[in-house]
């Protein structure tokens, strides 16, 4: 199929959006145009446009988002790490399981973002608060994702595995792994997902040079409506971001678990 | 067979024994200063204290009404979204790109533009837990509707029902146990929201309480807190789950597979 | 050399454990199975007779009596004894090959790799190594199955009613298939099966078991010629016999389940 008739049959199947951001938009231009709202609380797409040049080019936005960033491959890095481990030792061993449970659920009723002040009086409102906070949050859904996928592995293949004398590495190689992948690779999404709002809370509750929440924070501070606009749509986009790497990976792992019972 | 059940249960509770022992020990020894961690007994007398003087039910008070608002608010209009694009093909066609769109943000980056708009009193809490509790009941009742297994729709269309008769034998039923589970997911989101936004924005509830607490290093208040608000968070989701299982109980096993 | 692939079950007795009392699953077992011989066993549901396969794989433990693989003890699962279940089990995150593989110690090597190609195109499964399961039809996953099981060479192989999820004329053109398969490979075979006339086209002898303890009631032989005819006299008359012994079991001659 040529590149033409491509683009052809994405715009018939899917004009009905843009349609819809049209609209949006010219509603959006329209109130500025005529003042109908005041320019303090809705700025003009033209503001909002020259906000965002005006972050990039200045670079605040690249040091904002390269400081989060960093903030979340620690916290995201050492909350994943201990989260799969934990879950599966819980997943392999009954007995790790019934020991740590009632823990990591009593643990887990607590809203995160209720962690962030006996963090901050643990850890101070440097770094390692923030890095502290993002690691719980990591720590959870990629616990409860591998422990789950792991008890899903079917006691058939198991039997298989016994069948042809598989020491328990090759068990757990070959099989258990494998088997709970998809649902540890969904965990990973979860993790990242989690990560990256929670980054925003911490940076709004304890600030700091450089973070996206920084950011945030200033837009308000310095009224600027503008730049509040350019952060929502810069932190909604890298969430879109997060959520669409890790949900194609996923989907390349779930080919073959339609077949999976 | 008891007897197994009884020691299963019993080595749950090892480890939450040996780190009470050990907090009670280093707490009482003063091996970490009661700044960082108050003794077991303190967090006790404290929850006591908030709990008689009345502080403890007053903000809880707020931040509860503040999350009823807020969750009504965001699960009506999130359903009415999520039903309108489940029932009528061109407002799914036309709405779900931009809802998609919006779903994407989190609800955080809202906060600066809310505060904007509304300014930090009441209404900027309850909008912004709204905002978070509409988005998972609109996509989970539109997932609702559009799981309806065809076969279903098919048989009903083979007895040739009006629409009202569709909606009410097959659509609302297969669809109820999607949007059961959507409340639940914006009610426990409608709770950390309120945290968050009090956290904030200054005023009443037991966000605030806390703020203020690690402020002037009371970490005995800061502790109550977390609990109190993992106690409540638990106990509002076990009983949305009560309810679910007494009215839905069929439905749900007939739609796990 | 002897042959080998001889099996002895002797006074086999098997017991489940409830609360109360014990059950009892296969009540004084006794069986011979030759080298190269095909056994099917036949028998209605809850008579045990998947237990005693289970019991002859070495996934169940704990019995009474004695289970001999050339004069040995059995003492849990052995490459020495493949085995097909229902559900062919293939795992579905590899490829046929790899699946096929999964036995061999050092499925790279390239006498494995040899192995490999050679069991694939007995089950007629060539072309089909870069595959998974899910993109494969019932029969040829439990094809899959069955290459997989006879990748080590093993001395005897187990099936637990391979056959039973297929469709009639898939299961027929199957039934062709395990009997060429037997006769090249010169394996002895043990398959469970509900099915009389699979029995019968495929056995050198059949085991009719009886429920509730799980007993063997009789063992017929079938001498015929292969391959065999199903419409033939002889054929029919095995089977009235097969489907006699279940009649006797009830009073009501005609209510009999398979």
């Amino acid at each position: 199929m040529s590149i033409a008739a491509k683009i052809t049959i994405f715009i018939r199947e899917k004009y009905h959006g843009f349609i819809s951001f049209l609209v949006l938009f010219l509603i959006w231009s329209g109130v500025c145009h005529y003042k109908l709202i005041s320019p303090d609380f809705l700025p003009t797409p033209a503001t909002v446009g020259t906000a965002f040049v005006k972050v990039v080019s200045s670079g605040i936005l690249g040091k904002s988002l390269g400081g989060s960033l960093i903030r979340i491959a620690e916290g995201f890095m050492i909350g994943t790490t201990l989260g799969f481990l934990l879950g599966a030792v819980m997943g392999v061993s009954r007995t790790l399981e019934r020991l740590f449970a009632p823990l990591i659920n009593a643990l887990r009723q607590v809203p995160i973002i209720g962690w962030i002040p006996l963090i901050i009086i643990w850890c101070g409102i440097a770094e390692t608060s923030k890095v502290t906070f993002i690691a719980i949050g990591a720590f959870f859904p990629i616990l409860i994702n591998t422990f789950e996928g792991i008890r899903s592995v079917s006691h058939s293949y198991v039997e298989v595995a016994q069948v042809f004398e598989y020491s328990r590495v090759k068990l757990l190689r070959k099989i258990v792994i494998p088997g709970a992948l998809p649902s540890i690779v969904s965990g990973i999404r979860l993790s990242m997902g989690t990560s990256w709002l929670l980054v925003v809370w911490a940076e709004i509750n304890t600030r700091s040079a450089y973070g996206i929440g920084d950011l945030l924070s200033s837009s308000r501070e310095e009224h600027n409506p503008g730049l509040i606009i350019v952060c929502i749509l810069v932190i909604g986009f890298v969430a879109f971001l997060i959520n669409e790497l890790f949900g194609h990976l996923e989907a390349r792992l779930n080919t073959w678990k339609k077949s999976y019972r | 067979m008891k007897f197994q059940i009884i020691k299963n249960k019993l080595l749950g509770l090892i480890i939450p024994l040996i780190l009470y022992v050990a907090w009670d020990f280093l707490t009482s020894r003063e091996i970490i200063p009661p700044e960082l961690l108050p003794a077991p007994k303190v967090i006790f007398d404290t929850w006591w204290d908030l709990q008689s003087s009345g502080e403890l039910a007053l903000n809880m008070k707020m931040s509860l009404l503040r999350v009823g608002f807020g969750f009504l608010l965001g699960a009506i209009s999130g359903f009415l979204l999520g039903t309108a694009m489940g029932l009528w093909k061109p407002v799914e066609l036309y709405l779900n790109p931009l809802f998609n769109f919006f779903r994407q943000i989190p609800v955080v980056a809202w906060i600066p533009f809310l505060i904007l708009w509304l300014g930090i009193d009441e209404w900027f809490k309850i909008v912004f837990i709204s905002f978070g509790a509409f988005i998972p009941m609109a996509l989970k009742t539109l997932e609702g509707i559009k799981g309806v297994p065809a076969s279903y729709l098919e048989v009903v269309r083979v007895f040739e029902y009006g629409w009202f008769r569709v909606l009410r034998t097959v659509i609302v039923p297969s669809a109820l146990p999607s949007i059961s589970t959507g409340l639940r997911l914006c009610l426990s989101e409608a709770w950390m929201l309120v945290i968050g936004a009090e956290l904030v924005a200054a005023g009443e509830g037991i966000g605030n309480v806390m703020v203020i607490a690690r402020r002037l290093f009371q970490t005995d208040v800061v502790l109550v807190g977390v609990i109190v608000i993992a106690i409540t968070g638990f106990a509002m989701d076990k009983v949305l789950g009560l309810l679910e299982t007494r009215f839905l109980g069929l439905h749900r096993s007939q739609n796990a597979q | 050399m002897e042959r080998l692939g001889t099996l002895e079950v002797k006074n086999l007795n098997k017991k489940y454990r409830s609360q109360n009392d014990d059950l009892l699953v296969l009540d004084d077992i006794n069986l011979t199975v030759q080298p190269g011989e095909f056994i099917s066993i036949i028998g209605s549901s809850g008579c045990g007779k998947t237990t005693f396969l289970r019991l002859v794989v070495g996934l169940e433990k704990g019995y009474e009596g004695e289970i001999l693989l050339d004069g040995q003890r059995l003492n849990g699962p052995s490459l020495k004894r493949g085995v097909v279940f229902q559900d062919h089990r293939l795992l579905p995150w590899l490829s046929i090959e790899k699946n096929v593989g999964m036995g061999l110690k050092n499925p790279k090597s390239g006498e494995s790799r040899k192995t490999i190609q050679e069991h694939l195109e007995l089950v007629g499964l060539k072309g089909f190594e870069k595959h998974y399961p899910h993109q494969l039809s019932g029969g040829m996953s439990q094809r899959a199955a069955i290459a997989r099981a006879l990748v080590n060479r093993p001395e005897i192989l187990l099936l637990d009613e391979p056959l039973g999820a297929l469709d009639a004329l898939t299961r027929m053109y199957m039934h062709q298939e395990l009997e060429r398969i037997w006769m090249k490979e010169d394996i002895t075979m043990i398959m469970i099966t509900h099915d009389v006339d699979e029995a019968i086209v495929l056995s050198d002898k059949i085991v009719v078991m009886s429920s509730r303890p799980g007993t063997i009631k009789k063992i017929i032989p079938v001498p015929l010629a292969r391959p065999r005819d199903r419409a033939g006299y002889d054929f029919a008359n095995i089977k009235e016999e097969v489907l006699a012994e279940f009649q006797l079991h009830t009073d009501h001659p005609f209510t009999y389940s398979i």
